[in-house]
């Protein structure tokens, strides 16, 4: 590791964040960068044909067939609160998996996989309380040179409180059923 | 050395293994529950099997199923050697029963995460109590034969007795640390674990397994094992090491012949019955190929093979049963490899009709002759493949009904009534997942048979019917269903009961005479929940809950219940359930851009019609007149608000579904056709949509929505 020369004027926890570096996959929506660790990306796929599922929330877009396996499939930008655009050949598909669920992900457009040490990830800024639907997807700030890339935590990004809410009502009712 | 196990791993085999043997235990006892005694095959099974869990369950250090289980072999090999006349057999099944279901409910604690702590104290207990009775009965008449048979015929224990040039031979003398209890167990466990580099390995003393006071001889005496192995001397030292029980371990190597010899080079109390021991030697002193013919049955590890030469007990042990049919071989598969495997071929499937329908073979002029010829070989296969995967998921009936004869056993017992039970096709093989959905409704059906079903002993006596009741599980494949139908020969369902407590419970429509409800109608009653005809709520039913969990747990697989009786002759409950959750028969529509499937046993008919045949209502519901009857439409592009679907009726097509007695029309812009389709859950992470219970792959690739027909009718 070329840390190593450094070694020495560093405190032990300081060593550890220089030396952790992290790879992110950083896509275009809007006017914004945004990037997703790649530990939970499984692939990305050229946008394909999907089917629309009814009484869904409006940023889930439908189901795809991915080889066989069918998912979910989500709008970034509708997730994000922004317009809608006419998918083109640049649409790409991220299929993530988040804690064993497997989502793809529409975007405009995949920038490029990028690496960004622990050192240059800042908390994402906020004004007042954090209660803008917008921050809660991002949770920290990535600088890379002279760009930053809005670092999204795939958790908030896939699960909704309602998601959430409707889990545990479900689980309640299965205990009681029980 | 016990305690230096790693039984992490160990345990899932452990139970994995041990369920087996216990599964395999109560099949043996049940199907000769009847008969006046084990024979001696299942003796020999049911001695094996214990003497197995005991083995294991000393490993993993389970000290109440190894005693427990160390007391049950102790009766079946004063059973097997003495074979006393006046053994209660059906007190016998009781207790291996009984040991069987204390097993399997420690190990199913075990499975659980949590510690096997039941104590077998009191079991323990009664098998003593019984082995004395039986024992304290034929002491008087049969002692001297007793005495011998116990203490004196020597057995052998042999594995395959060949010697190579690279054998080695050992004596080994071993000296328990005192206080160590079971050291009989413990010895055995040192034995078993020598089997596996042993070629041969005899041992002293000889009874480890079913004569307890061998602990005490070990204890004083020593343990002594002669053993002969390819294994170095240093590495045998490794095996054995001293410590918590072992106090001092001498391995010395000698000659074969001294290795022959046997004990008495040990300088030996024990005498070795001398017809035995010259076949034993001449066995071993042959050639491989003698031994092989020596051993013209293989011998299952901790298998007696009993050299006596009695000539009472010759003619017994030549009552051979006939042999078994041979089983199939299994392995076992995690049931996720196998959904991956049917993905991936259904995936074949697709990618292959992607190739034969390429656009790009479409160019006027191409000759294709090979091409098809190839295609139409690779289709054939990829069709075989198909039916493969779909058969590998099917399982055979046999285990849950073997399950059920357990049941008809207990309760037969607990009421006193004789009750004979008998299995027709229970080789029908059923998808895996519909096995399981299966399980609690038969089981219900089962014990309603015996317990409502079945009359008292004394009553079919009276009635002049033959003395025993007769529970028949039957089962059968009829038209892409399985038929599974519990009949008995007991009293049949009675009308104007279940009438009278229909009216009482205020079920019967006002204004209908009763002699107009058909039987089938009456008998659908007690189907209903709260519904019992039974006075006496017993320990196994009357409680009125039941029926109706049968009728809902076959409900939401896709089944239903048939009821049929004849008063006085008994009853049959006949279960009509899908053979597969994975694949359904569907009809194939679309409404503007997305398919729709709908299984095809639910649809009716399809009607095509003009917009002038349907009537709305104020409020907005619409009707459709067919044939004089009005049916709802579902207008589905409505429904789902499902952009760009056909507004006009008269371009679209009605689907008429039968759903639990309702007739609805669902209204869909084209059909696209009937096919087989697999179906796969819609993924988690979409909440539940009403009305949509899954989705599937249609041919070309795209996705399709099954519609659950119970689930649109419910508003």
């Amino acid at each position: 590791m070329e840390d190593t020369n450094a070694k020495n004027d560093l405190l032990p926890e300081e060593e550890e964040q220089v030396q952790k570096k992290d790879k992110y996959v950083t896509f275009k929506s809007g006017q914004e960068f945004f990037g997703i660790k790649i530990q939970y990306v499984n692939e990305i796929i050229v946008f394909q044909e999907i089917t629309e599922i009814p009484e869904c929330e409006n940023y889930i877009k439908g189901l795809i067939n991915l080889r066989g396996k069918i998912i979910p499939v989500i709008d970034v930008r509708l997730r994000f609160g922004q317009e809608p655009i006419e998918y083109n050949d640049r649409t790409c598909i991220i299929v993530l998996n988040v804690n064993d669920t497997v989502v793809g992900l529409i975007v405009e457009r995949i920038a490029e996989v990028v690496e960004i040490s622990q050192k240059n990830i800042i908390p994402s800024p906020s004004i007042g309380k954090k209660d803008k639907a917008h921050h809660v997807f991002v949770n920290s700030i990535g600088k890379v040179g002279n760009s930053v890339k809005l670092l999204l935590d795939p958790d908030k990004l896939l699960n909704d409180d309602d998601i959430a809410v409707l889990e545990q009502m479900e689980k309640l009712s299965e205990e009681e059923g029980e | 050395m016990a305690e230096e196990f790693n039984t992490e791993g160990m345990l899932d085999m452990y139970l994995f293994e041990n369920g087996q043997l216990l599964e395999r235990l109560q099949e043996i006892v049940l199907e000769q529950k009847d008969a006046d005694s084990f024979d001696e095959e299942s003796m020999n099974e049911i001695f094996r099997t214990m003497h197995t869990i005991k083995g294991s369950s000393g490993v993993m250090m389970f000290d109440d199923i190894t005693a427990l289980s160390h007391k049950l072999e102790d009766i079946f090999y004063y059973l097997r050697e003495s074979h006393p006349d006046n053994v209660p057999h059906l007190e016998l099944v009781e207790h291996v029963l009984d040991v069987a279901d204390f097993i399997t409910g420690e190990m199913e604690k075990l499975e659980n995460g949590e510690t096997a702590d039941g104590s077998s104290a009191e079991l323990i207990k009664n098998l003593d109590e019984f082995l004395d009775s039986i024992k304290g009965k034929t002491k008087k008449e049969k002692d001297k034969v007793i005495q011998e048979n116990v203490h004196e015929e020597p057995q052998q224990f042999y594995i395959a007795p060949m010697a190579t040039e690279a054998s080695h031979f050992y004596k080994i003398y071993l000296t328990f640390n005192e206080g160590i209890a079971l050291a009989n167990v413990h010895a055995y466990k040192i034995v078993y674990s020598l089997k596996e580099i042993a070629e041969d390995i005899m041992y002293s003393p000889e009874d480890i397994i079913s004569d307890e006071s061998s602990a005490e001889e070990i204890l004083e005496n020593g343990f002594k094992i002669l053993l002969q192995t390819q294994t170095e001397k240093e590495q045998l030292g490794e095996m054995l090491p001293t410590g918590y029980e072992l106090k001092k371990v001498e391995i010395l190597e000698c000659t074969g012949q001294e290795f022959l010899q046997g004990f008495d080079s040990f300088g030996s109390e024990i005498r070795i019955d001398l017809e035995s021991s010259v076949e034993v030697i001449e066995a071993r002193a042959g050639t491989k190929e003698q031994g092989k013919t020596k051993v013209d049955k293989p011998i299952a590890p901790g298998d007696f093979v009993i050299e006596s030469k009695g000539p009472g007990k010759q003619k017994k042990l030549a009552k051979d049963k006939p042999k078994k049919q041979e089983k199939t071989t299994f392995i076992s598969v995690d049931v996720q490899k196998m959904d991956m495997l049917m993905d991936l071929i259904g995936e074949l499937v697709i990618s292959e009709s992607v190739v034969l329908q390429n656009p790009d073979l479409k160019v006027p002029g191409l000759k294709l002759d090979n091409f098809h010829k190839a295609a139409g070989q690779m289709m054939k296969i990829s069709t075989d493949l198909q039916n493969v995967i779909m058969s590998m998921r099917m399982v055979p009936l046999t285990n849950t009904f073997q399950k059920m004869n357990r049941i008809v056993f207990d309760a037969s017992r607990k009421l006193g009534k004789d009750v004979e039970f008998e299995m027709i096709g229970d080789a029908t093989e059923v998808d895996k997942n519909i096995i399981e959905h299966i399980s609690d409704p038969l089981m219900h059906l089962v014990r309603n048979s015996v317990d409502h079903g079945i009359e008292e002993n004394e009553e079919r006596a009276k009635k002049g019917k033959k003395e025993k009741g007769k529970v028949t599980l039957s089962a059968k494949t009829e038209s892409g269903k399985v038929w599974i139908s519990v009949q008995d020969n007991g009293q049949g369902l009675d009308r104007a009961k279940i009438l009278a407590k229909a009216r009482k419970q205020g079920l019967l429509e006002y204004g209908r005479e009763e002699s107009s409800y058909t039987d089938k109608e009456v008998y659908q009653f007690i189907t209903l929940p709260g519904f019992s005809t039974n006075e006496k709520v017993t320990e196994l039913s009357g409680r009125g809950v039941g029926m109706d969990v049968v009728v809902s747990n076959l409900q939401s697989i896709g089944g239903a219940l048939e009821i049929e009786s004849t008063p006085g002759e008994g009853s049959t409950m006949n279960m009509k359930i899908p053979l597969t959750l994975a694949i359904i028969d569907g009809i194939v529509m679309e409404v503007g851009n997305s398919s729709f499937v709908i299984e095809t046993s639910m649809v009716k008919e399809f009607v095509g019609i003009r917009d002038n045949r349907l009537i709305r209502n104020p409020d907005g519901k619409e009707f459709v007149m067919i044939r004089g009857e009005g049916y709802p439409v579902l207008r589905l592009g409505e429904w789902y608000e499902i952009s760009g679907y056909q507004s006009d009726t008269e371009d679209g097509m009605l689907v008429i579904v039968e759903v639990e007695k309702q007739v609805i029309c669902i209204l869909a812009d084209r059909l696209r056709g009937k096919q087989e389709i697999v179906v796969k859950p819609i993924p988690d992470y979409i909440k539940k949509v009403k009305g949509l219970s899954g989705c599937t792959q249609l041919g070309d690739g795209s996705i399709a929505l099954i519609l659950d027909a119970a689930g649109l009718i419910e508003e």
